[in-house]
């Protein structure tokens, strides 16, 4: 263990920034359908691993770069995801108590396709920048990194304004806030639920590509991923989006000094312990609210 | 006609305990009409079932010679009926501003939107000064007004009351009231039901006594207020005399 100069510590803050704000993008779609449908979607994780191998199979077959990929993928898994709310995940009873066990066997049987299709191999995309770097004031920054979190910033951005701008969007907030005055006028809770599980899902197939490049994954990755995004959205508070995004630069940072004070493998322990200490002060989360019966 | 008529109505939460069994009443254009009744009478479950969150299972109501009874909530609120519930229901992280705007949730065109924006503003001037405030901010009685400013986005005939009242301090809940004549008096009909029955009552022009999902009595609010078997059952007991040698014969 030693401590980093001044230049290799801003360095790294700088690093896991970029890799936080990743993080919030690929946590925001779980923690909105939490937030609306009081769902925890498990199957998440094999959501972003999906669109990892989609963002990859659209470079192989066209090289297509995996940014741009995210205009195809998005829409696609938009209607994926309102499909799958609106047909299969509506019917179920007592979603709050069951749901976790249906979108776990979702996420099997993702990963099961994917390996048969796939195999195990470890597979990465790798556009003609993978390698390159900038150099900003003396500081090294991978480009992949900072195109991945000024794509993440870009779709988080879009993301709100859908939330604070738009009519559906009002309607996806006040179904948070109080979903039987959201029926009194006149929001359809099955039309918001399946909006918001479509949007979430879409946010998974962006992260997803961003996923791809960054890292390398193969089919069982989806586990790691679905570990990491939970822990985010139970540290910001579930179903609050701000609290993600702050969950996730603090991961993010967290992760990398770690990686440079002592080694990359104690990344994970010190986030959980952090994730643990904080939940003991506040066991709602950083921005999450006391869960309280209604009357 | 009346603008609201109910039937000999019958409905249930869990089947076979009926809550409901066999309410009439009608409501008519221009009135405030005032249930009261003791705890479980079914007050609130007449509200429900007006507005189309329960379904009866028995009886028909009409509103406006349509039959309403057991179409779904959303259809009801566009046929014009609209529900403030009992204890708070404003959006607490939305401005009041977002708040009324959700209240016109099912009005597409913009400029019927900011129209009757403006009115629900004129009607409360301090909700446009306070527009940008989290409704979550406010106080009960504050609440209960950006509830029915909401409510109001709709420009309903009838609006639905369920314990407006309810936690509210002594003046805030005159206040309150007097807000609801006014809205009366500009031509809103109004249904409502009041755990406060004395208060109640003075506000409306009819009555009716709710007793075990049957309405028992009826009257103009006059009637109710001055009959005394009204008072002694229904109206939280008697005259403060009458309830202080109560207390004192338990405790002494």
């Amino acid at each position: 263990m030693s401590l980093p100069s001044a230049h290799l510590f801003i360095q790294t803050l700088i690093l896991g920034i970029l890799v936080g704000g990743v993080y919030a993008l690929m946590a925001s779609g779980l923690t909105l359908i939490f937030g609306v449908m009081k769902v925890i979607n498990v199957a998440h994780g094999a959501f972003l691993i999906l669109g990892a191998y989609l963002t990859y199979l659209l470079f192989q077959w066209f090289k297509l770069d995996p940014i741009i990929s995210i205009a195809i993928t998005m829409p696609l898994f938009f209607l994926f995801g309102w499909l799958l709310q609106k047909y299969v995940f509506s019917r179920i009873e007592s979603p709050e108590q069951t749901s976790v066990l249906v979108t776990f066997a979702l996420a099997l049987i993702l990963e099961g396709l994917l390996g048969a299709i796939f195999q195990t191999t470890a597979r990465s995309v790798t556009p003609s920048y993978s390698t390159a770097t900038i150099i900003l004031a003396t500081y090294r920054i991978p480009v992949t990194r900072l195109a991945g979190f000024v794509t993440a910033l870009v779709v988080l951005l879009i993301l709100y304004y859908v939330l604070e701008r738009t009519r559906l969007g009002r309607a996806v907030r006040a179904t948070i806030q109080d979903p039987r005055a959201a029926q009194l006028v006149g929001v359809k809770i099955s039309m918001v639920s399946a909006f918001t599980f479509a949007l979430g899902v879409s946010t998974a197939a962006a992260g997803g590509s961003l996923l791809s490049m960054i890292y390398t994954f193969n089919p069982a990755s989806q586990g790691d991923w679905v570990a990491k995004t939970l822990a985010i959205i139970v540290l910001g508070g579930m179903g609050s989006l701000p609290g993600a995004l702050i969950a996730s630069l603090i991961l993010g940072v967290m992760e990398q000094l770690t990686a440079i004070i002592v080694t990359l493998y104690w990344s994970p322990i010190v986030f959980y312990v952090f994730l643990f200490l904080t939940l003991i002060v506040r066991p709602q989360g950083l921005m999450g609210e006391v869960i309280r019966e209604k009357g | 006609m009346p603008m609201l008529q109910l039937d000999n109505v019958f409905a249930s939460y869990i089947p076979g305990v009926e809550i409901l069994r066999g309410v009439s009443l009608r409501v008519e254009q221009g009135e405030i009409v005032c249930l009261v009744g003791p705890n479980g009478a079914g007050k609130s479950t007449v509200l429900r079932a007006v507005s189309g969150f329960l379904k009866p299972s028995k009886g028909s109501i009409t509103f406006n010679g349509k039959s309403i009874g057991g179409m779904p909530p959303q259809k009801i609120l566009t046929e014009g009926i609209t529900h403030v519930p009992q204890g708070h229901s404003v959006f607490p992280k939305m401005t009041i501003h977002e708040n009324l705007l959700m209240g016109a949730f099912t009005v597409m065109d913009q400029k019927v939107i900011e129209q009757r924006l403006e009115k629900v503003y004129s009607l409360f001037s301090w909700l446009k000064i306070r527009s940008k405030e989290k409704a979550g901010n406010l106080s009960g009685g504050q609440q209960k007004i950006v509830e029915i400013g909401r409510a109001l986005m709709l420009e309903p005939p009838l609006m639905i009351l369920d314990e407006p009242s309810l936690g509210l301090a002594p003046k805030t809940m005159s206040e309150l009231f007097e807000n609801i004549r006014e809205l009366n008096r500009n031509g809103l009909t109004i249904l409502m039901v009041e755990q406060n029955a004395r208060e109640g009552l003075a506000s409306a022009h009819r009555g009716y006594v709710l007793e075990l999902g049957k309405d028992k009595f009826e009257g103009t609010a006059k009637e109710l207020l001055d009959s005394p078997e009204m008072a002694k059952l229904y109206l939280g007991g008697s005259t403060d005399e009458d309830s202080y040698r109560r207390r004192r014969g338990r405790w002494a």
